[in-house]
């Protein structure tokens, strides 16, 4: 029997009292992409901050419900032990401008102490760059600042920097919502391979059905603050049982 | 709509300047121009007269005024007067050096503790706090270091002088409170609420998304504190540069707890001076000697030297952060 990575239980959210998610609900699969969809400002990117408890750090938020990372819930964890296990990857790509390449995939792992030499960092650097399809690009200047990438492939130093913290679960924000389409591509596909070949568990947020259905195993679609429909995304693509989804795939919301 | 007006030679002037291109460019332009121009002058000018002034004792004594250690003014007899400003520039560099190292790590800890450690309710009247220590006239941080300060660090620099006196640093014995140490601390208290406002305005420019990005790897607070101070590198020193400024520049606080004497020592027990205390100290005497003047204005020309010269290595270093960090970082 294959465990649930991740388990958001009636998950309720206001933010300077009003409410943004209403008693949200969906399940991970071990090694799965799940792609959480639905039109924008309906709380998806919320949703995220909530489950890596980003959103402690907002006095106005106010979080009800349960989420369990591989059956322990986050209210018993550290917040920065969640964020270390649930790594999170924004909408604009954010590499800490004041260190060069290397140094923004070497924080995390220096942070968490996950190297004892330089040459285990050099090779956890390494690992995450190439997972995340950036290493033939910047192999030969890791000394250089964030600032000398495109913002395509800041974004891919961003992701780099989530796994190189060997996280359970990716937690993407539109990640290729301010890239262009050839980064994209690369984007999902690092997303893919890390799925199938690290076993890693992905929440992948997106406002673009189709991108929803392409890089995911599972599909739930988030409309004002509730999930309106979730499951196999196959299924979910080919034969929506909610109108509203329907109407989403057409584009019509 | 335009019209076509016909222009007299001054109109005809301004419009070659870049961007002008109406009457009303033209007032703006005459309005602000000599404004900021008479600034200017006042400044170069200001430079002028220290260097004339300063020319009389350049003449007799050449570079010796700045290297010499003897001061001996003698009354109605010029060539018996001596002016060194060595001691006095050395207590100033000195006292500003301490003053730095020790505002230093209070102004960051505190930007830090009002940015980021402070409960929402205090943060405003903290502020406010920091923003009076600020504002509170030198004369007041004077007389409280004269009267509270200096009598306090008396016991303090006596027992390091007589357990650590093999450290150069309190190789003498204090005969009083007055020291360059006392000085160095009053400096530290007056400059930090300066460097810490510079400080704590980057510290809260920094952009979510970057403050975001530090936690979801995993940091702790301290954590994330320690990779956003990373960031905002290039506004420490440029806040130090600041309180250096600040601490160079200080003339009566200085005076009142230095002790006043031209000496040259690397022990912060003992007593000193600078330029600024030494020129308000001996300013009004100086009328009754041939080259005191002179050689008092020689001293302001190095205080200003040194000013240009640490704001030049301030922004010297943030240009170089700026090519390391192109156009990201502020």
């Amino acid at each position: 029997m294959t465990g649930y990575a991740l388990d958001v239980r009636d998950l309720r959210v206001t933010l300077a009292g009003k409410r943004i998610l209403d008693g949200v609900s969906f399940r991970c699969p071990e090694g799965t992409v799940t792609a959480v969809m639905g039109p924008s400002g309906t709380g998806k990117s919320t949703m995220l901050r909530a489950i890596n408890r980003l959103l402690d750090l907002n006095p106005e938020a106010r979080v009800e419900g349960d989420i369990l990372i591989r059956g322990r819930s986050v209210w018993d964890m550290e917040p920065y032990e969640v964020r270390r296990r649930a790594t999170m990857v924004f909408q604009d790509p954010n590499p800490f401008p004041h260190m060069s390449i290397y140094d923004n995939v070497a924080v995390g792992p220096r942070l968490h102490g996950l190297a004892r030499s330089k040459q285990e960092l050099d090779e956890i650097v390494r690992w995450a760059l190439e997972r995340a399809m950036l290493w033939d690009e910047v192999k030969d200047r890791l000394g250089d600042p964030p600032s000398k990438l495109s913002g395509g492939q800041r974004q891919r130093l961003s992701l780099a920097r989530a796994l190189a913290v060997k996280p359970e679960i990716l937690l993407l924000d539109e990640p290729t919502a301010n890239v262009d389409p050839v980064n994209a591509v690369k984007i999902e596909e690092a997303i893919r391979s890390l799925v199938r070949e690290e076993g890693i568990t992905v929440v992948f947020v997106t406002h673009m059905p189709s991108q929803a259905v392409r890089v995911s195993d599972y599909l739930v679609f988030l409309y004002g603050g509730r999930v309106v429909e979730q499951g196999p995304s196959r299924e979910v693509a080919l034969n929506p049982s909610n109108p509203l989804t329907e109407k989403f795939f057409r584009g019509e919301l | 709509m335009t019209r076509r007006v016909s222009r007299g030679p001054l109109s005809r002037l301004l419009r070659r300047v870049r961007g002008v291109r109406s009457r009303d460019d033209e007032r703006f332009l005459l309005l602000h121009l000599p404004a900021g121009l008479t600034l200017l002058l006042v400044i170069l000018a200001m430079l002028g007269v220290f260097i004339a002034y300063s020319i009389p004792i350049i003449s007799r004594e050449g570079l010796h005024v700045f290297t010499d250690t003897t001061w001996r003014a003698v009354e109605g007899d010029p060539q018996a007067e001596w002016y060194g400003l060595l001691p006095a520039i050395y207590g100033s560099v000195y006292t500003s050096l301490i003053a730095v190292l020790i505002a230093a790590p209070l102004s960051v800890s505190l930007a830090v503790t009002l940015e980021e450690l402070t409960p929402r309710r205090l943060r405003g009247s903290l502020s406010l706090l920091t923003d009076l220590m600020a504002a509170t006239p030198t004369i007041i941080y004077g007389l409280w270091g004269l009267a509270f300060l200096a009598p306090h660090m008396y016991p303090i620099l006596s027992w390091l002088s007589n357990h650590a006196s093999w450290i150069p640093l309190f190789s003498k014995h204090p005969s009083s409170g007055y020291t360059i140490a006392t000085a160095g601390v009053l400096l530290a208290v007056m400059s930090t609420p300066f460097a810490a406002a510079v400080i704590r305005e980057a510290y809260s420019m920094i952009p979510l998304s970057i403050r975001e990005a530090a936690y979801s790897l995993g940091a702790t607070r301290l954590e994330v504190i320690r990779i956003l101070l990373g960031m905002i590198k290039p506004s420490i020193v440029a806040g130090l540069a600041l309180a250096f400024a600040r601490a160079i520049g200080e003339t009566v606080a200085v005076s009142l707890v230095i002790g006043n004497s031209m000496t040259i020592t690397p022990s912060v027990t003992d007593s000193g001076i600078t330029v600024s205390s030494l020129i308000a100290s001996q300013f009004g005497n100086a009328g009754f000697y041939h080259y005191m003047a002179s050689a008092l204005f020689a001293g302001g020309l190095v205080i200003f030297a040194i000013g240009l010269a640490v704001n030049v290595a301030a922004v010297w270093y943030m240009k170089k952060w700026e090519e390391k960090v192109v156009g990201v970082a502020s």
